[in-house]
């Protein structure tokens, strides 16, 4: 009776306390170039809480209380009143014809943020999507305060929300934006540690080792806020990596342990976590062996649970037991035979060729590799320095010329110092072709003040991105959006230690020429004599006519 | 020879010349088409403007919105339109240029014209920019008309051209004063015996007020067209603020480029104010010869306007020809023509350089720029100076003409 009446007044006095639950996972697959590709995913899920409504913005904020949900983010997402955040920081090319579509889609190389922001508010949207850069930044130690408004796009074709918008009678916008050159290096892996409950401390979360992570052929971290209708807030922090096991091996063989991929073993489990696991994607048709066996099967996953009582290892391995030494097909010149291997869908190859440093051409090729035809929506968010030409733009198929293949085109054009191109088309690529798509660009002169410290470097152009809307034989997974590689573009430079020299120059002559013609226009002719060398004005003066008529 | 055989034998071989097959380069070249006047840009903007996009919504044109509507509808640009449009309207200018030669002269045909209509059509200052169809020889051929139109006094076509030029190129306001007083005077050549004249205010008052209505019609044509005011900011506000800092061959460009931030506003409406200081003084001394001072302040235009291309000198240049009696009291013809031969061949050479071999830096063109601005500097004021010293006519041995 006690007991109930203690949880009745508990229930009482603490009306607002949100359940909150937290689980962590790690997916691991070997890959078909015998690399593995890793996946750590840790998701906090704040139920039936709802984002903050923008119209609330003005008053003070409700008190929040968490004790898993991490209050730093809560605070950045709950100030700017912020539906849905993604943001990622990846290092390297994901490539998708050999290790397929990532666990998570946003591999683009750089950082990438976008975020569904609603209206409503007395401060903008643009201005809450700055204020959240900054805060972001200054969270992860990245320069994320460099996507501005030169670098903020709004392509809603191409990244729909995750999870649910609430309707609060205002409109939901999307802000986005590519910052190529930004790295993820370990600075950014520190305050990552620090949103997860159990820090790097036990749990899946020990594995997470900088030496090993960020020696990976490609890894990258991301940070994903959504909410959703009926669960609540739900934040997702991950972590993908593209390991090497025969990098490290002495007989080139891929076999992996948990301790040769990451350089730890799971020493213990995170007590607060309610569900965690270890998921291994099992080969098809190759032997293999796990040690220790797997706690379960999971379609074609073997599952190893690392929580709670089932705790049994501090490991796990997994051996191709009839292999001496891997031989990697992808590379193998006697069975390379180009995209027919590729297990992506879509094959999309982007190159920028620049005929010198003020115009050049933007080609892109997409080949499908399944038989049936593939629509993908095609998104371009391009800085305004390199200028596209609409017109120019020809498209080849098998040799043809298919402007019909692109469909429903929609383009901002840039505004110079300020917006960039958006550029978003639905092109249909036939089944087995290459669609070749060929633009020319020029590319813009800076003031020296817009150039960065290592002007001669270049500047690195953002991903194109494509979103396979008819996916082909394949199920869901699909339907996944696809980075291509980042370009660089060479910029004509000025030179940055003449701008005293260029004032003085340019000034005189102009000041020179106006000078002379002021002289000219102003003082009045005179015919004098010469006598020798030397002018006489006086006696000499023996006409004097005014040119100008007037005096 | 008879000038309509001679006239059609220039254009034909001009219309031969812009079929030859030449490299794609040309369209691109900074020295004949600046982005105020690029074709690439205008091809562009018509392929928006067909598709629904709003070409003035961002930095990709900076052309008049009649441009959009005449070359989307009356002629539509291709392969084989280009090169005749660009023809005709050379020889329209060439034309205008021969007619306001036969109005200042008073004479009817001469053997002259020819020669006048070769000097249009084959300099190369203004056929280059003509075979990158840039729309610079549009405005020429504006320039020439509204000039031989003033000088025939035909009121309305001459307040016509005049606002369809300022329309597409702000900064020949330079011009619209003495294009006025041209309508008002006369314009057979009386700079050897100048005399005050005395200009008939109300009539001056009714031609203004006849400007601003073709102005006011032009404008408002263009906001129809555009369906919206955007291209104020994109068309008439980019020759003042400048966004576009691709190199030229004037003094803008690189002197932006290389300034700080906070001085750019100040040195902008410097820039722009510094053009118009030179109507009053230009119109007032060569009051009794306003074709005269249409001259000189087009060259004013050649040297210091925002977004130069070759063609703007070049139309300087050309129009020399209208003023042969000024030929003999020029003070240094030669080293002006030598400067210029010498600008310009390091123009392309050292934009070649920096942009395409990369051998070069920025400074190797922007120095090529500043010796083609003291050659245009040095034509401008040898030409002023002719202009004034012919009133004082020969001198004796033993006088020479100076300054007090």
């Amino acid at each position: 009776m006690l007991c109930v009446l203690l949880a009745a007044w508990a229930a009482y006095a603490n009306p607002g306390v949100e359940s909150e639950h937290f689980e962590e996972d790690l997916v691991i697959r070997p890959l078909k170039d015998g690399r593995i590709g890793t996946r750590f995913s840790f998701t906090t899920t704040l139920e039936d809480v709802s984002p903050r409504n923008p119209e609330s913005l003005d008053g003070d904020d409700d008190s929040q209380h968490y004790t898993l949900f991490p209050l730093t983010l809560g605070q950045i997402l709950r100030e700017y009143a912020i539906t849905e955040l993604h943001l990622s920081l990846n290092a390297g090319k994901w490539n998708y014809d050999t290790w397929g579509m990532p666990d998570e889609p946003g591999v683009a190389t750089g950082g990438e943020l976008w975020a569904w922001i609603a209206d409503g508010a007395s401060t903008s949207v643009d201005q809450r999507w700055q204020g959240l850069r900054n805060a972001l930044a200054g969270l992860f130690c990245a320069s994320l305060g460099a996507m501005d408004e030169q670098r903020t796009t709004s392509p809603s074709r191409t990244f729909r929300p995750e999870g649910s918008l609430p309707d609060w009678g205002h409109p939901h916008h999307l802000r986005h934006a590519f910052l190529p050159s930004e790295h993820v290096c370990t600075e950014n892996l520190t305050p990552f540690y620090k949103l997860l409950p159990c820090k790097s401390f036990s749990g899946i979360a020990t594995l997470l080792n900088p030496h090993r992570l960020f020696d990976a052929d490609w890894h990258g971290m991301s940070i994903h806020v959504l909410w959703k209708e009926g669960v609540g807030i739900q934040v997702r922090l991950t972590f993908q990596a593209v390991l090497d096991p025969i990098r490290n091996s002495w007989n080139k063989k891929r076999d992996w342990s948990l301790k040769s991929l990451f350089g730890r073993r799971i020493e213990q489990s995170c007590p607060i976590s309610s569900a965690s696991q270890i998921r291994v994607s099992i080969p098809e048709d190759q032997p293999h062996l796990f040690t220790p066996q797997p706690s379960g099967v999971d379609g074609s996953y073997a599952v190893f649970n690392v929580s709670g009582g089932e705790w049994l290892f501090t490991d796990v391995e997994m051996r191709w037991h009839n292999e001496t030494s891997f031989q990697n097909r992808f590379t193998d010149p006697r069975t390379a035979t180009g995209k027919q291997n590729s297990v992506s869908a879509l094959s999309v190859q982007r190159t920028l060729k620049s005929v010198n440093k003020y115009r050049g051409s933007l080609n892109v090729a997409v080949t499908n590799n399944r038989g049936d035809d593939i629509q993908t929506t095609y998104l371009e968010t391009i800085p305004w320095f390199v200028q596209l030409f609409l017109h120019t733009l020809r498209i080849e198929c098998n040799g043809t010329r298919r402007g019909d293949l692109l469909d429903d085109t929609t383009y901002t054009p840039p505004i110079p110092h300020s917006r960039p191109t958006l550029y978003q088309s639905t092109l249909t690529v036939p089944a087995g072709s290459t669609v070749y798509m060929t633009m020319d660009v020029t590319k813009a002169f800076l003031r020296y003040t817009e150039h960065p410290p290592d002007a001669q470097r270049g500047w690195d152009l953002p991903p194109a991105v494509f979103v396979p809307i008819k996916a082909g034989q394949k199920g869901s997974d699909e339907l996944e959006r696809i980075y291509t590689p980042i370009l660089l573009v060479d910029l004509a430079t000025p030179d940055f230690s003449m701008p005293y020299n260029v004032i003085i120059m340019s000034s005189t002559l102009i000041t020179f020429i106006f000078g002379s013609v002021f002289n000219l226009l102003t003082r009045k002719f005179i015919v004098t004599k010469v006598e020798g060398n030397h002018k006489t004005d006086e006696t000499g003066q023996l006409e004097s006519a005014s040119a100008g008529g007037k005096d | 020879m008879d000038i309509n055989f001679a006239f059609g034998g220039l254009v034909a071989a001009r219309l031969l010349l812009s079929f030859v097959p030449l490299p794609d380069q040309l369209k691109y070249d900074h020295l004949l088409s600046s982005p105020l006047t690029s074709n690439l840009r205008l091809h562009e903007g018509i392929y928006l403007f067909k598709n629904g996009v709003d070409p003035y919504s961002g930095g990709v044109f900076y052309q008049s919105p009649l441009y959009l509507s005449i070359f989307s509808t009356l002629l539509p640009l291709n392969r084989v339109s280009s090169p005749i449009i660009w023809t005709l309207i050379d020889a329209v200018s060439a034309y205008a240029l021969v007619q306001t030669w036969r109005a200042r002269s008073g004479v009817g045909k001469s053997n002259r014209d020819a020669l006048l209509a070769a000097v249009y059509l084959f300099n190369p200052y203004l056929f280059l920019p003509s075979l990158a169809f840039s729309t610079s020889s549009i405005s020429n051929m504006l320039h020439l008309l509204s000039i031989m139109f003033a000088a025939r006094r035909k009121t309305s076509p001459a307040l016509f051209c005049l606002a369809a030029l300022v329309h597409v190129s702000l900064s020949s306001t330079l011009l619209v004063l003495p294009v006025i007083i041209l309508l008002l005077g006369q314009p057979k050549s009386s700079l050897a015996n100048p005399k005050p004249i005395s200009i008939d205010f109300e009539k001056g008052r009714m031609i203004g007020l006849e400007f601003l209505a073709h102005f006011a019609v032009l404008t408002l044509t263009s906001t129809f067209i555009s369906g919206g005011f955007q291209w104020l900011w994109q068309t008439w506000f980019v020759e003042l603020s400048l966004p576009d800092l691709t190199p030229n061959p004037g003094l803008w460009w690189y002197f932006f480029t290389e300034m700080f931030d906070h001085f750019r506003p100040f040195f902008l409406v410097a820039f722009s104010v510094h053009l118009l200081i030179y109507i009053a003084p230009v119109c007032i001394k060569f009051q009794y010869d306003p074709l005269y001072a249409a001259f000189i302040l087009t060259g004013v235009l050649g040297t210091v306007k925002a977004y130069p291309t070759l063609s703007d000198p070049g139309l300087f240049f050309t129009m020399i020809s209208l003023f042969p009696e000024i030929l003999p009291y020029l003070r240094y013809p030669i080293v002006t023509s030598l400067i210029h031969l010498h600008a310009s061949l390091l123009l392309p050479l050292f934009n070649h350089l920096w942009l395409s071999q990369g051998t070069g830096n920025a400074n190797f063109f922007y120095a090529s720029t500043l010796v083609f601005g003291v050659a245009n500097g040095a034509a401008l004021m040898d030409c002023v100076w002719a202009g004034l010293r012919i009133a004082l006519g020969e001198t004796k041995e033993g006088y020479e003409v100076v300054q007090q």
